[in-house]
């Protein structure tokens, strides 16, 4: 097959924004509605709460450790069958769960089988994603991602009419039959040949050479320090309404106003990412700092017009940050690299995600309420923002800081020595 | 038989102008008189009080107002026999001669009952001891006048609770139904199963199937084993007081492993079917666009050729074919 010399922006591109849109709704939609089986099972199998919400932590980390195997394996073989082969994996994991007769079957079944399947499905399609546009690749990033909160939406009534209607066994089996789909969608992603892949070698050649790529490593920090904060306000801001003494009902629905502005924000910063000039960088650095503000300012806030306003602002922003951070990877290390690098910083930010929480937890033990977990997190955010000024190019506001040519000759750069083959003759 | 003054405030001595002023401004007060003959479902009040004086004493209150067109009621719980004092008090504005104060238990007239004025408030207060199921329902006060006011007490045994949507089990499961009440402890619960009309008892000596486990007294479970499609339909809890039952529904369901079964099948092969789909799409255009690619090919080789005949210089001709190929 020719090997193209520029990401085609269009034609195909378009059907793996719809594989990546699906996938990212049947992989962290279910994970976020699972919450409708864990009142089932806490009285299927008397367990106390603690150990069934065990379940859902372990699939998320195994996902997130595993996500660097599934790169390494979509850059050996191509993202085609490692994405359907995680589908597999993902739906006999939930389909096994289905026969469960303890909950230590759960953690293997759906924790580990599950989430492996999980791993080798969401990085692969993305970095796929990237290679397939690069004009246009924080809208279509942004548009692949609404899937997420789509999903949240549709699956949780869906989960509670197929436990009503079939009890949870049931249900898991018709959960696994839907995670099937990631088949289907993994065929959607045909593999895509660019000028680069050769001259950057295999995975561990890949591997190696990241690992000593200056402004990769510091995006890592960065983006560990933004994940630690980020998700804190996703786990504690219904608790922190109700210490203010807010009705459940209100505060269910400020808690949907502001997923409805995240869903705008990922869009409209997806659009932005594309047509403003300059480097990517610096539009994270804008919406991670406006994100971190506007968590700093939440315990500030306490008439509910003002709770209101936060929320919308750190909606729309934090939205808007998550396709503009998946961007920001391909213009680093490019787009030979990029399976590898998508899992490495997967792995690594899964640090910030799976402390952030219990920090800001421990921080309202210790204090008495929100205000000081609501101040670190934005902290978190503002200093992870901070590293991004140390990332090239960030302060280039000449005419030649335009979309950079840079990602082929960094590739070229710091490649292995590897035979020049593949590339025009002289 | 007099009636003892109780606790309704005694005729004791008020200062004679207050005595004055309140007479011109409700009437004279007025006392009642038990009636002669009391009814064969209350006991003589004398005896039984001593009878009865370990049981536990409740009182209640109902206020009424003299023009509200609503009645009141009030619901009581009640799990033990106990000693009962009610007490039902209206704000006349005027004539507290002219209002006729009745109690009845349903429909039947009651007897022995207080009434009492002070100021411009009659009371009317009827105790008696419950201590089975038929003294359970519904006292009334009534007073009489312009418009009838009326004042009910509801007397009941605790509600049980059990699930209110079904359950869903599947055939070789097995599964606990409970039913618990919030703050009572009946004597004992029994559990019956009803295909229809008909409310069968559950007889747990019997089969190895069932198991009732009583871990509080104010709870119990039945658990069934081996679930068959026979297993179906509603169950009923009844929880056994001294002053009456009480029952609750909970229902089970139980289906076959298949009724799931065929829904995942047909997506299963739907997923296939998609599957199969983009995949053959892929080659087909694959090879749709090999052969536009060879019939390009052809087509420059066939020009080359065509160029060569026309006396072209035979170098130019090779060199693009090498191109050509090469690509």
């Amino acid at each position: 097959m020719a090997r193209r010399a520029e990401p085609p922006d269009g034609g195909w591109g378009w059907m793996v924004v719809l594989s990546a849109f699906f996938q990212s709704a049947l992989v962290f939609g279910v994970l976020r509605s699972f919450g409708v089986f864990f009142v089932e099972l806490v009285a299927a199998f008397q367990e106390q709460a603690a150990r069934v919400s065990w379940i859902a932590s372990i699939g998320i980390a195994v996902q997130q450790f595993g996500s660097p195997v599934g790169s390494a394996l979509s850059t050996k073989y191509g993202p085609r069958p490692v994405v359907m082969a995680g589908g597999i994996l993902a739906a006999s994991g939930m389909l096994l769960a289905s026969f469960a007769t303890s909950v230590t079957h759960l953690y293997l079944s759906i924790g580990l089988l599950s989430g492996s399947g999980w791993a080798l499905t969401f990085t692969p399609t993305l970095a796929c994603l990237s290679r397939y546009f690069s004009r246009r690749r924080s809208l279509a990033t942004g548009l692949a991602l609404t899937g997420v909160g789509l999903s949240s939406f549709a699956f949780a009534p869906l989960f509670q009419w197929l436990v009503s209607r079939y009890a949870w066994r049931g249900a898991l089996l018709l959960v696994s039959a839907l995670s099937l789909h990631l088949v289907a969608c993994g065929a959607l992603l045909r593999p895509l040949s660019l000028t680069e892949d050769p001259a950057v070698g295999g995975p561990g050649a890949q591997l190696s050479s990241l690992l000593r790529h200056g402004p990769f490593l510091r995006y890592t920090v960065a983006l560990t320090l933004i994940n630690t904060g980020y998700f804190i306000p996703y786990v504690h801001l219904m608790a922190h309404l109700q210490d203010l003494d807010w009705e459940p009902l209100s505060a269910a629905f400020l808690l949907s106003v502001v997923a409805v502005s995240d869903l705008v924000g990922r869009v409209a910063s997806g659009w932005l990412g594309d047509t403003a000039p300059g480097p990517v960088a610096r539009l994270l650095m804008l919406w991670t700092t406006l994100t971190g503000v506007s968590l700093a300012l939440f315990p500030v806030a306490r008439t509910p017009t003002a709770l209101m306003v936060l929320a919308v602002a750190y909606g729309f922003t934090s939205g808007a940050l998550t396709p503009v951070a998946f961007s920001v990877l391909p213009e680093l290390v490019g787009t030979g690299r990029i399976y590898c690098g998508l899992g490495l910083v997967q792995m690594v930010e899964s640090i910030g995600g799976l402390l952030g929480a219990p920090l800001s937890g421990y921080l309202r033990d210790t204090t008495g309420d929100y205000t000081t977990s609501f101040v670190v997190a934005g902290a978190f955010l503002l200093v992870g923002s901070g590293i991004l000024i140390t990332l090239p190019h960030v302060f280039c506001f000449s005419a030649s800081a335009s979309k950079p040519q840079d990602p082929k000759t960094d590739a070229v750069d710091t490649k292995v020595s590897l035979t020049k083959e593949g590339l025009q003759e002289d | 038989m007099r009636a003892p003054s109780g606790l309704l405030g005694p005729r004791g001595p008020l200062p004679l102008a207050l005595l004055c002023l309140l007479a011109a401004a409700c009437g004279s007060l007025a006392e009642g008189q038990p009636s002669a003959s009391p009814l064969t479902s209350l006991p003589i009040r004398g005896e039984m009080m001593t009878k009865y004086s370990n049981l536990s004493l409740e009182s209640h209150n109902i206020s009424l107002t003299e023009h509200s067109n609503v009645p009141v009621e009030k619901n009581i719980t009640l799990e033990r026999p106990s000693n009962i004092e009610l007490t039902c008090q209206i704000t006349i504005s005027r004539g507290v001669n002219s209002v006729n104060v009745t109690w009845k238990k349903g429909d039947e007239l009651l007897e022995n009952y207080l009434t009492n004025a002070t100021g411009c408030i009659l009371y009317a207060q009827y105790m008696f001891t419950i201590i089975n199921s038929k003294q359970m329902g519904s006292y009334s006060c009534f007073f009489g006048g312009e418009k009838e006011q009326r004042g009910t007490f509801n007397f009941k045994v605790p509600e049980i609770h059990g699930k209110n949507k079904p359950l869903i089990t599947y055939v070789g499961d097995s599964t606990v139904l409970m039913c618990k009440c919030q703050h009572c402890s009946p004597l004992h619960w029994t559990w019956y199963h009803s295909n229809g009309s008909v409310q069968v008892p559950i007889d747990v000596q019997m089969s190895e199937k069932y198991a009732i486990n009583r871990t509080n007294a104010n709870e119990t479970r039945l658990k069934i084993m081996q679930l068959t499609e026979d297993n179906q339909g509603s169950y009923w809890c009844h929880a056994v007081f001294q002053l009456g039952e009480s029952e609750e529904r909970v229902q089970l369901v139980v289906l076959s492993y298949l009724v799931p079964l065929k829904p995942f099948l047909g997506i299963v092969v739907e997923v296939a079917i998609l599957v199969a789909v983009i995949l053959l799409c892929e080659t087909y255009t694959q090879k749709k666009k090999k052969h536009i690619d060879d019939g390009k090919e052809f087509e420059q080789v066939e020009q080359l050729k065509s160029d060569d005949t026309n006396g072209v210089e035979n170098n130019a001709p090779r060199h693009r074919k090498n191109e050509s190929v090469s690509q």
